[in-house]
């Protein structure tokens, strides 16, 4: 088992304040704090070469978890266990096996080129020469990064930072990867380079990967297997066709008309989710989708027909709203 | 012990690969070296004036706080600042996630910038206090050896001391301001403001013990040739524990303020 985490909990205090001077200057003498949990009372386990999708809203606990199995963040209760090790307790054999990225962050030396900072991580983490040539050269390769190593890094683009950040976080080889929203605010092109680049690199190397992401393709790329955050409790765990279809158990028939029809002859056909000028969205149950879509395709003047997957986003956000779906 | 070498060799490079990226910084360092000569013209005024002070005259004063303003720039320390800036935005966690320690990053870094000075700001300086007539610093190797002791002694306790105030950020945003407050008194005890030997007996001792006097005052005594091998002893081993001290409170706050982190942003 590579992360076994067992009612792992974590509270904040946040210490509140009003706006405005005069509450400044009560908040001087007296302060009002509020306990937030922001991790509350979750347990689940990955074995090593997993890849493990996080999702959940913004503020659901899932970097605070992340950052608890990095060691940077000590529980509140319950206990986290990743590759036989306490996270918090920062070992270094320990930190030597992880990394965690955060893609809002910068670890790089603003001021100097890239390789300055790989070459203080091969001294940090004890690289051997030949080891880290091989590694950077194979890292170099996969994310082209050559024309980057020798700019500084205050001159590089969101998208080429993030992937020298990449390279600094997997020099030392880690064994486990924990990806804090490696693709926030990047482009459609630099995103999928980024997304590529971790599948290639997680299959290659076996290494477990829990990863969140607010972009859901990210997600669908890479992981089977999700774990669904809200609010500090898990909502689900498990495979991300069984949740669309427990928790989506329609397709939606998407349909534009010759001209416009009764809206009681498409309720004959499923439940009406949109209607407009001349195109229809319609749900219709996964099982009877085909003979749906034939009978439409009889009796109605179609001009062009498609049977899709509720957006992912639409399905998570249901389970949010529905409360605990366990798999 | 080896890796740990090898780490500060890339990462007193690193920062000093830096510094010489902001060339404007040897300037603001040449105009910080000044600080310590205000007071001496302060002195060279009350000693036209009323001649000599406790026995301290003109060239006496000069010889003291040109010594003074070298020995300043080797020892302070900003590092209150530094771990208040990484534990306020969050940069800390870079920092927890690496096999080392996050101090010895500061401290390299802090290491980096007193190499700098020595490669670049301290030739200028050495230059004019050459042409600058009156000032004659003559030290037997022994005691030049014992100078260079006390400064790097001296730069310790002010590199720990200004940690173990860093570690106060865990609690509060204000550790940079309770270090400028603390270092404000030892502006007095340190041998900044005057020379310690010109106060009265009482305050002399209080400075003895105090850790302020080991990041100037002690230095620049051996410098100026005032102090015999007994009182540069003891203020070695005044400095050696004032390390150990700070070394233990900083390492017990340390432990205490990191179940406090809550390693803020992203």
């Amino acid at each position: 088992m590579s992360i076994q985490v067992e009612h792992l909990t974590r509270y904040y205090r946040v210490h509140r304040k009003e706006p405005g001077l005069r509450s400044s200057i009560r908040n001087l003498f007296h302060r009002r704090y509020e306990c937030i949990k922001a991790v509350d009372d979750i347990s689940f386990a990955i074995e090593q070469g997993e890849v493990v999708g996080f999702l959940g809203p913004n503020g659901a606990g899932k970097t605070t978890t992340l950052k608890m199995l990095a060691g940077l963040l000590h529980p509140t209760a319950g206990r986290a266990e990743v590759l036989g090790y306490t996270p918090h307790r920062r070992e270094r054999e320990y930190l030597k096996q992880i990394t965690l990225v955060m893609g809002q962050r910068n670890q790089l030396f603003w001021d100097l080129p890239a390789i300055e900072t790989f070459i203080v991580n091969q001294a940090i983490y004890g690289i051997p020469e030949l080891q880290f040539r091989r590694t950077l050269d194979e890292l170099v390769a996969l994310l082209d990064l050559e024309p980057l190593l020798t700019k500084q890094v205050r001159k590089l683009s969101l998208g080429e930072r993030m992937k020298c950040e990449l390279a600094a976080s997997l020099l030392h080889q880690p064994r486990v990867l924990f990806l804090d929203e490696p693709t926030l605010g990047l482009d459609v092109d630099a995103q999928s380079a980024i997304r590529d680049f971790i599948r290639c690199y997680s299959q290659e190397h076996s290494v477990t990967v829990l990863l969140t992401s607010h972009y859901m393709a990210d997600v669908t790329a890479l992981a089977r297997r999700i774990l669904v955050i809200d609010d500090g409790r898990l909502m689900y765990d498990g495979n991300l066709e069984a949740l669309v279809e427990s928790t989506a158990p329609y397709k939606l028939l998407r349909l534009t008309l010759q001209q416009p029809i009764d809206e009681i002859d498409l309720a004959a056909l499923g439940q009406v989710e949109r209607y407009e000028g001349l195109k229809v969205t319609i749900r219709v149950p996964r099982h009877s989708t085909t003979a749906v879509a034939a009978r439409a395709l009889a009796r109605l003047p179609i001009a062009d027909l498609t049977i899709e997957d509720p957006p992912i986003e639409k399905i998570i956000s249901e389970v949010f709203h529905q409360g605990v779906v366990y798999a | 012990m080896r890796n740990l070498l090898r780490a500060y060799r890339s990462l007193i490079k690193a920062a000093l690969i830096t510094f010489f990226e902001y060339r404007a910084q040897v300037i603001i360092w040449v105009i910080s070296f000044i600080f310590p000569l205000v007071m001496m013209v302060v002195w060279l005024a009350i000693v036209s004036e009323a001649g000599q002070v406790s026995g301290w005259g003109r060239s006496d004063f000069v010889a003291y706080y040109v010594g003074a303003a070298i020995v300043h720039q080797f020892t302070q320390s900003w590092a209150t600042w530094e771990w208040e800036e990484q534990i306020r935005t969050g940069d800390l966690s870079f920092k927890l996630l690496k096999p080392l320690d996050p101090f010895h990053h500061i401290f390299t870094q802090i290491v980096g910038s007193k190499l700098f000075l020595l490669t670049t700001v301290l030739p200028i300086v050495l230059g004019l206090i050459w042409l600058a007539p009156g000032i004659n610093y003559t030290l037997s190797p022994a005691r030049l050896a014992a100078c260079v002791a006390a400064v790097i002694g001296g730069f310790m306790v002010s590199m720990l001391m200004s940690t173990a105030f860093g570690m106060l950020s865990f609690w509060t945003t204000q550790s940079g301001n309770l270090y400028g407050l603390w270092y404000g008194v030892g502006n007095f005890l340190s041998g900044f403001i005057a020379p310690l030997a010109l106060f009265p007996a009482w305050m002399q001792k209080i400075a003895l013990v105090m850790p302020f006097r080991s990041t100037m005052g002690l230095p620049v005594e051996i410098l100026v040739g005032r102090l015999d091998w007994a009182g540069i002893w003891l203020g070695l081993g005044i400095t050696a524990a004032w390390m150990t001290i700070f070394t233990i409170i900083y390492r017990l706050l340390w432990r205490r303020g990191i179940r406090h982190y809550d390693a803020v942003g992203a």
